[in-house]
Formats: C-alpha cells, structure tokens, sequence
C-alpha cells in the first residue's frame, strides 16, 4: 500500500538518479585517488546511457500508467573510458575532465536532492491537511 | 456566504479568472463547487506539469533547469494556496457551526 | 557510504607519503656517505603506488606498493681536493636530479590537493543527502 502511494510521482526516477550518483562519485574519487598509479585504467559511469536507460522506462510508465513500472533494477555499466593522453606506464589522465565530471556529478545529485525534497514536503502537506 | 468567498476568490485571482474583474456581487456566476473543482483540477495539472519537468529533466532530455525550479514552485505555491482556502473554509463552516440560534 | 572519505585518505596518504620521499631526496642531494659512516653515495628513492587500500586490496584506493632505489649510477664530479675523491680526483655524487624531484613534487602536491577538492564535493553530497531527513 505504501509502496504503490510513493511510486504515484515520479520519486522512484528520482532515487535511481541518486543511486547513480553516488556510485559515480565514489568511481570518479577513485580515479582521483589513482591518478599516479602505474597502469591504472580509469573507471566511470556514462551519465547519458543511464538517462537513456530511464528514458525508456518512463516512456514505459506512461505508457502504462503511474505506478505501473518499477525502476529498482535499472543498473549503469561500467566503463573504462580512454580520455586524456595514455601515459608510458600505461595509465591515462585528465585531471581537469575528471574535476568537471565530479563537479557536474555532485550538482546533478545536489538537485535531485532538492526535487525529492520537494516531493516528499507536498505528499507531507497533502497528509498533515496544512502548509509545512 | 458562499458568493462572499466566490467574489473573493475571484478578485484574489483563484479559479482563473483575471485579478482585473472588480469584487460586484455575482449572482449568476459560478458557483462555488464548481470553482473549487476547478482549482482542484488546475493544482492537479500543474502538479503534473512540474512533474513532467522533472522527468525531462532527470533523463536528459531538457536542460532547462530554471524552468523546472518554476514549475516545481509554481505547483508548490498552487497546493499550499489551495490548502489554505479549505482550512479558512472549515473555520468558516465551524464558526457558523457554533452560532447560536 | 563515507567510504567515499576513506578513499580520499588513502589517497592524500599516498601523496604525502612521495612528498615526503621528494624532500628526503633533495635533502641528501649532497650526501656521500651512508649511515654507517662508510663511502657510498645516497640513493635516489621513489614511491610506487599501487591500486587498492593498504592492508585491504579489496577496498577501492590507493597505498604505497613499496619505496623503491633509483638503479642508475651516481654521478661524479671532479673535485681533486675532496677527501671522497677517488684515484682520479672523482667524487660520486647521488643520481639525483633536482628538476626532476621539483617536478615531481608539484605533481604531488597538485594530486593532494585534487583528493582534498573531491573530498570536499563527496562531503557537500552527503550533506545535503542528508537533508533529505532534516
């Protein structure tokens, strides 16, 4: 019962973009960490294929109604992307591509944060019958 | 009672007509379930839109990260509006409730 | 969660830890003798890092594999008066180049304070998570 009340908005999108996030974070510090490690292959999430993915369930979802379609097994890949240059120990680098992606990452996830909230304070006002 | 809260609803801008509208009393206007039906309907679509937002956003297919801000307040401001006619309402309903007679 | 934190740690250890090295080189960029005492130029010494947390090579980071000796022969310079020179008035000198050590250590340096700017993003992301409970 309370799981069909919350999956009536859009909250489950939502909290996929925020699993996502959070992963990438952690896959994008990594890099970070390792970025004078010999040989070490960078690891990363691609933001547009995972959006695509919800795209496609969303679609699904109003094709069939809200609450119709669930969101809980959508799963971003992992990558190995080849950006910046290959360095001779077989390691490739670019601090300033990984320093805009986690900027962009963490504002994403910032906003999502914000739009949950959001959501979660109306189905609050809707339930206490008064502005909270 | 009822068209005192109409009038004042509409000069107040609620049901969609324009604010411009001088407070004369409206015999033969709308009522008020039907302007109540009506507001609910229109915080619905707004909801909707805000959410619609959202979802284009979250996905990629807009970048438009103002216009969701707006939409998302704009159907906030709706809600808590439409929330705050119904306790002033109930007041409404309960003091004439408690009037000796 | 704040395993994201401990990453970052692990990450601004391993940096030290070749700053450290850096200044330990440039500090003996003179020396020709060892602790003992006996004539043996100071060894350049340079850290390798490796993948994965130190102990834990499970946990996603960074540790220092091992610190390693630079290989490459010293350098001799002629210095007839030194009481190091050899035979033939050479002195080895450590193989160590300061522009290399200098260049190196602002790599670490840039690299330390790269883990500290995602340690603090990593940080705001918690944070306003968790608003969503405040």
């Amino acid at each position: 019962m309370f799981e069909r009340l919350l999956n009536q908005t859009n909250a489950p999108v939502l909290e996929r973009m925020l699993k996502f996030t959070a992963a990438r974070q952690k896959l994008l510090a990594e890099n970070v960490v390792n970025v004078s490690t010999p040989g070490y292959r960078q690891k990363d999430l691609s933001l547009e294929k995972f959006q695509g993915m919800l795209r496609e369930r969303v679609e699904q979802r109003d094709h069939n109604g809200l609450g119709s379609t669930s969101f809980d097994d959508l799963e971003a890949q992992l990558e190995n992307p080849q950006r910046g240059m290959l360095f001779h120990d077989g390691a490739n680098r670019s601090m300033e591509q990984l320093m805009t992606d986690q900027a962009k990452n963490a504002l994403m996830h910032n906003f999502v944060i914000e739009l949950l909230r959001k959501q979660f304070q109306t189905m609050e006002m809707a339930l206490k019958d008064r502005p909270v | 009672m009822i068209d005192g809260i109409n009038n004042l609803a509409s000069g107040a801008g609620i049901g969609g007509s324009p604010a411009s509208k001088p407070a004369a009393p409206t015999t033969g206007g709308t009522n008020f379930s039907d302007m109540l039906s009506k507001s609910i309907d229109e915080v619905s679509r707004l909801q909707q839109d805000a959410s619609q937002a959202v979802d284009n956003i979250t996905t990629g297919k807009s970048e438009d990260v103002d216009g969701v801000m707006t939409a998302v307040e704009k159907s906030d401001l709706a809600f808590k509006t439409l929330l705050a006619i119904r306790a002033k309402l109930m007041d409404a309903y309960e003091e004439i409730k408690g009037m000796p007679i | 969660m704040f395993d994201v934190l401990d990453m970052g740690a692990s990450g601004l250890t391993a940096q030290r830890t070749r700053l450290d090295t850096i200044a330990e080189n440039l500090a003996n960029v003179y020396t020709t003798h060892n602790a003992k005492g006996e004539k043996e130029p100071f060894r350049r010494r340079f850290v390798v890092l490796g993948p994965g947390r130190a102990g834990d090579p499970q946990k996603s980071g960074v540790h220092v594999q091992k610190i390693g000796l630079d290989p490459s022969p010293p350098i001799p310079k002629y210095e007839p008066g030194n009481p190091d020179a050899d035979a033939n008035g050479f002195v080895n000198y450590p193989n160590i180049d300061m522009s290399i050590e200098y260049i190196n250590a602002l790599e670490a340096s840039r690299a330390y304070e790269a883990n500290v700017t995602m340690m603090e993003v990593s940080k705001s992301m918690i944070n306003s998570s968790l608003r969503l409970i405040a």
